[in-house]
């Protein structure tokens, strides 16, 4: 019976001890902020914890590729472990302008196709460190929500593929006329 | 080439555990889960009740399994650690260090002591910030509402921490073999220390929210008893098993990252409130562990090197000579063990994850004989499992 009565008064004493911190933290500063509110809109990058204005840093977010300098190595799509890079090159010919990426490199491939699929990508940032000419990098960019999936494939290629050469048409026998 | 047989084609005796036949008067299966909230995951849980009493219990998993052990084997090591990531979501940084270990052991690499240093600094900060989500997260399943804000208010301030220092907040892919993928940028370790110095007493707050509370102890400290011979001969680690009052500690028998160096405490259940081995022991053991992850943070930050490159061993290609390996480390739930069989290709031939939840999971068909419905949830809160492991 006593035991009763002291588990009872426990239970009331511990309870109220957790009412009282609730309580002081009650009259503390708001931790909670609102994402994009209207007064201050540079909230998203808010931390308590880390210095203004470093928290994004090296934030790996949506990937993006500079095209003008891509040299169409392959390293990328060859490194990422979900094969969600795919790249297709054709050779540049002699015959054109020579062109650089901003390092120097020169660029003999012609990237026809680069395709990374965002919806596949885990964000590892495994393709940005093999790139001999850092043209494929992660931005903080991260609102990039879609309706629909197949708006993640992400084309960066801006030249277009040489067209096949037409076949040569052959030239049909000329009926003979039947005699 | 027959197509694999699906979940719906299999007989209905098959996907249940108890049948219906074996069943006695007043006794009933119960399936808890896949989508039950305090699972933590997708776990479905097979029960047989007779009335409140659950007689039986069988776990059923595989709801999230993402075939990482074959997928290991198609890809290149560096390839497998944003992988090994996704197998304990919330402790990243332990499962990736563990994997980064056994590379290191299978490559004969030595990675210098900054790269230790930091190694721990990150792995002790998981550890926090996945107790914090442990704790939080059982209070919740108990019906206590208010420690899992608080929890989670210091979990995010880790997370930006980390954030800060590799830019992802989750998933991480910063334990690489041979060295780590960034350096700490300025000021980290001071504002570590800032975290830390107003953390320490959000541990003492928990502890008046949450651990003395009546009602949390009436609840938990009688429920779920894991006595020190079962937690051997079902091989738990971690929290689980010093919950039962068993010390053993990987970071203090088989030190790696320089662990030797730092000294601290290795908490174990004491059956405080009921018998040892009970819920609240495992919840205590991992309020306490938090307290000497601050102690080891804070001689970590101390010792720090100030100079070292992270990349300096980090080998070009990834490519060990034929051979076999095991290496462990303490993870936020237990001992994580990596067995990796290199053929000397730049493949492995197999890799297989020892999980601490696995281990923790099959333990409890025994532990949850006999007790009540309405305690299940707390006793699957205690073990913190993380179904991501399980399955993998
Ligand atoms: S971040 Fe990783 S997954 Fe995404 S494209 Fe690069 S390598 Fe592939
Ligand atoms: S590694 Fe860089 S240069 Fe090479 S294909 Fe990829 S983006 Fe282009």
């Amino acid at each position: 019976m006593k035991e009763y009565f002291l588990d009872f008064w426990d239970a009331v004493s511990s309870t109220a001890t957790g009412m009282a911190i609730t309580l002081r933290h009650l009259f503390m500063k708001n931790e909670t902020q609102q994402y994009l509110s209207d007064e201050k809109p540079e909230t998203r990058w808010n931390s308590v914890i880390v210095p203004e204005g470093l928290l994004q840093d090296r934030s790996r977010m949506r990937l993006y590729v500079k095209m003008e300098d891509c040299i169409g190595c392959l390293q990328c799509e060859k490194v990422c472990p979900v094969d969600c890079i795919t790249i297709s090159t054709e050779k540049r010919q002699k015959t054109e302008l020579p062109i650089f990426a901003a390092n120097g490199q020169g660029i003999k491939q012609r990237v026809v196709q680069f395709d990374i699929d965002m919806s596949l990508c885990c964000y590892c940032n495994l393709c940005v460190y093999p790139c001999p000419t850092d043209c494929i990098v992660m931005t903080p960019e991260y609102e990039f929500a879609e309706r629909d999936k197949t708006n993640f494939l992400y084309r960066f290629a801006k030249d277009k593929a040489t067209p096949p050469e037409p076949p040569e048409e052959k030239k049909e026998a000329e009926p003979v006329a039947a005699g | 080439m027959s197509t694999p047989r699906q979940y719906k084609d299999l007989e209905p005796d098959e996907a249940y555990a108890f049948k219906l036949e074996d069943l006695e008067e007043d006794e009933m299966i119960l399936n808890m889960g896949p989508q039950h909230p305090s699972t933590h995951g997708v776990l479905r849980i097979e029960l047989k009740t007779d009335g409140e009493i659950v007689k039986d219990a069988q776990p059923h998993i595989g709801y999230l399994h993402r075939n990482f052990e074959k997928h290991a084997e198609n890809i290149d090591y560096q390839g497998i650690i944003p992988f090994t990531d996704r197998l304990d979501y919330v402790g990243s940084m332990g499962n990736s260090l563990s994997f980064a270990f056994a590379g290191e052991k299978l490559m004969g690499i030595e990675v210098n002591e900054r790269v230790q240093s930091i190694r721990v600094l990150t792995a002790e900060l998981q550890r926090i910030a996945s107790h914090l989500l442990a704790l939080g997260t059982y209070g919740l399943d108990i019906g206590a509402f208010t420690p899992f804000l608080h929890a989670f208010r210091e979990r995010e301030k880790v997370l930006d921490l980390f954030e800060w220092l590799c830019g992802a907040r989750l998933l991480y892919n910063f334990n690489w073999i041979g060295g780590v993928s960034h350096d700490l940028p300025d000021q980290w370790t001071d504002r570590v220390k800032v975290f830390l110095d107003q953390f320490e007493p959000v541990i003492d707050e928990l502890h008046n929210l949450l651990s003395y509370n009546k009602i949390f102890t009436k609840r938990t400290a009688s429920i779920g008893i894991i006595p020190p011979e079962l937690a051997i001969g079902y091989a738990l680690t971690g929290p689980n098993l010093r919950g039962s009052g068993i010390k053993w500690d990987t970071r203090k028998e088989d030190p790696y990252c320089g662990y030797e160096k730092y000294a601290f405490d290795v908490p174990v259940g004491q059956g405080r409130f009921g018998p040892i081995g009970s819920c609240w022991d495992r919840y205590y053991v991992r309020v306490e562990e938090m307290r000497q992850s601050v102690r080891i943070l804070r001689q970590a930050i101390e010792k720090l090197p100030p100079e070292g490159d992270v990349h300096e061993t980090v080998p070009k290609r990834v490519k060990p000579k034929p051979g076999e390996v095991y290496a462990r480390t303490e993870a936020p739930r237990g001992e994580l063990g990596f067995y990796i069989v290199s053929d000397g290709g730049l493949i492995p031939m197999r890799v297989k994850a020892r999980s601490p939840c696995f281990v923790a999971m099959s333990i409890f068909r025994e532990i949850a004989k006999g007790e009540m419905i309405a305690d299940m949830v707390a006793i699957i809160g205690s073990l913190d499992i993380v179904v991501g492991e399980i399955d993998r």
